[in-house]
């Protein structure tokens, strides 16, 4: 294997995994509180939200790669399949809040919203930390979905293209890679997160750097099955 | 229009009805067996002085366990199809129509193991807090969790069989999807409990769970573990839920799964057909990257349609609910 390809791997590898932790900070997590109401945001884990958007994202960048060989159109047909997916999730968990539980959606930590100024702390039910999806986490919901999305499609097409990984292999190479980059922005969340305007998201440096590590790792392993054990078919 | 573009819009649609089949049915399989956030209430119940009668089921999260079905049922599926198909050269299908119910049996054995495992290990360890094992719950519950799970793991199957021989159903075998069976079972059932533990489990955890308490607010931390114990007649078991969340609960974490299908399945059919990338398949040529653009502007709309939907939405109920009002 060429040196280029070599680095194009690992650098797409990593820069893969640094969205994909990027992506799980800026996901609304509301965990086990959100299911009673009791938080704002997705009522799931961090990883498990995150899996499902971006594996939505990989089965349509897997569908495109057969098309177009073209790094960033596959790229963004990943991201935009994750958006979507996390999109409708949060827009029909927010009629379910409303219809289901009578439940209105506003944010436990700002007072007002920062994109429509609309007032938050009136409408929260007092010993809760918000409720429902406000439009400041569904927006910051969109931008993880896309960033996550994104990340897990770059490494699909560096492991297929560049790696010559089969397109089951490429999958399931891209969402191993995935996962433990997940999996650390979820021990860095500690819990919930509403998005970007949460105190929390300024832990996002440890966690970018622990990915830059792990996503390394993954890519000298990635390399190494490539070019010296000579190809995964 | 072609005969093949016709068949594709079909089978999308086939598609789109089995996801809201299949999440609408993992949605209230979760609530049967109290699987993934709410279950933190039947946990803390006990420890709280609440005894009671539901299921007690953490597997594990929603979506890997689903997963685990999925790709169980999608595996053994697979096995038979390479093992059945040679009988029946002129018409595969016929193979499928036995494999994949086989398949998903084998998933709803695993299925059964891992939820009574789960449940008396669970109930057990809370023998500090003087929970009993009660046997008519564990074999009372078992055969709704399976069933559940039965429709859930057969919908995901069958998605994934025609996923992966959707050219070879419509016409152009080149337009199979690229990955396995098996594989796209996998990212189905990771998908569908993801969207089964995020939407579907609200309407048991934020109502159900605390119908004696006030309705129109979030439960606060104060009432968590203090779940509703009696039904409308008798001592509540999660048979009693799974009828009161199929009404609203389940059909909408149906319909979100069925949207995300028929999205990301029309926006490609979409760009295939305005690039004029059908009949042909000129893949790897400027004719594919139009279609892959074209589907990719078709998402950005959706997209936005969607951010305005909800910016609407929450305005609207914001306005007709009004501030909170209570203590």
């Amino acid at each position: 294997m060429e040196p280029t390809l070599m680095i194009l791997i690992l650098v797409l590898v990593v820069i893969g995994g640094l969205l994909a932790s990027l992506g799980a900070h800026l996901l609304p997590v509301g965990g086990a509180p959100a299911a009673m109401g009791t938080a704002t945001g997705i009522a799931t884990g961090t990883v498990q939200i995150m899996l499902g958007a971006v594996m939505t994202g990989l089965f349509t960048a897997s569908s495109v790669a057969t098309l177009t060989n073209n790094l960033a159109l596959v790229a963004l047909s990943g991201a935009i399949g994750a958006t979507i997916m996390i999109s409708v999730v949060m827009l029909m968990a927010n009629i379910l809040y409303a219809f289901g539980c009578g439940v209105v959606p506003v944010s436990g930590r700002v007072p007002v919203d920062p994109i429509t100024k609309e007032p938050q702390t009136p409408y929260k039910t007092p010993q809760t930390d918000g409720h429902g999806v406000p439009n400041v986490v569904f927006v910051s919901g969109m931008l993880g979905g896309f960033s996550g999305g994104l990340g897990g499609a770059l490494m699909y097409y560096a492991l297929l293209n560049y790696a010559h990984f089969s397109p089951n292999t490429a999958g399931i190479g891209a969402m191993s890679i995935f996962v433990p980059n997940a999996i650390i922005a979820a021990y860095n969340i500690r819990g919930t997160i509403e998005g970007f305007h949460d105190p929390k998201f300024k832990r996002l440096p440890f966690s970018l750097a622990t990915s830059f590590v792990v996503s390394l790792l993954c890519g000298i392993v990635v390399v190494i099955a490539a070019s010296v054990l000579g190809g995964v078919a | 229009m072609g005969l093949i573009v016709v068949l594709l819009f079909a089978w999308m649609l086939v598609i789109a009805f089995l996801a809201f089949v299949a999440c609408t049915f993992e949605d209230l399989e979760s609530d049967i067996g109290s699987q993934s956030n709410p279950n933190s209430q039947v946990q803390l119940a006990a420890q709280v002085g609440q005894v009671h009668r539901f299921f007690n089921k953490a597997i594990s999260g929603e979506p890997l366990s689903n997963a685990l079905y999925c790709a169980t049922a999608g595996t053994i599926t697979w096995m038979l199809l390479q093992k059945l198909e040679p009988f029946v050269p002129d018409a595969p299908w016929k193979a499928a129509v036995l494999a994949i119910p086989v398949g998903v049996l084998g998933a709803a054995m695993v299925h059964l193991i891992f939820s009574t495992t789960a449940h008396c290990g669970r109930t057990v360890a809370q023998k500090r807090f003087e929970q009993p094992l009660y046997l008519d719950v564990l074999y009372g519950h078992l055969l709704p969790i399976a069933t559940h799970g039965y429709m859930t793991t057969f919908c995901i199957t069958t998605i994934a069989y025609i996923q992966s021989n959707l050219g070879t159903l419509s016409g152009n075998p080149a337009l199979n999807h690229p990955f396995a069976l098996p594989m796209l079972g996998f990212i189905w059932g990771i998908t569908v409990g993801s969207i089964g533990s995020s939407t579907g489990d609200v309407h048991y955890g934020t109502e159900r769970e605390f119908q004696d308490r006030p309705f129109g607010e979030g439960k606060r931390v104060i009432y968590h573990g203090k779940i509703t114990r009696y039904a409308e007649c008798g001592i509540r078991t999660q048979r009693d839920i799974a009828g009161f969340c199929a009404k609203f609960g389940g059909p909408v974490t149906g319909m979100t799964f069925g949207l995300i299908i028929l999205f990301e399945n029309w926006r490609n059919m979409v760009g295939m057909v305005l690039a004029g990338f059908l009949p042909d398949l000129p893949a790897f040529t400027p004719t594919g990257d139009m279609t892959a653009v074209i589907s990719i502007v078709a998402g950005l709309l959706i997209i936005a349609a969607l951010a305005l939907g909800n910016l609407t939405f929450v305005r609207w109920v914001r306005k007709r609910c009004g501030p909170f009002v209570g203590e």
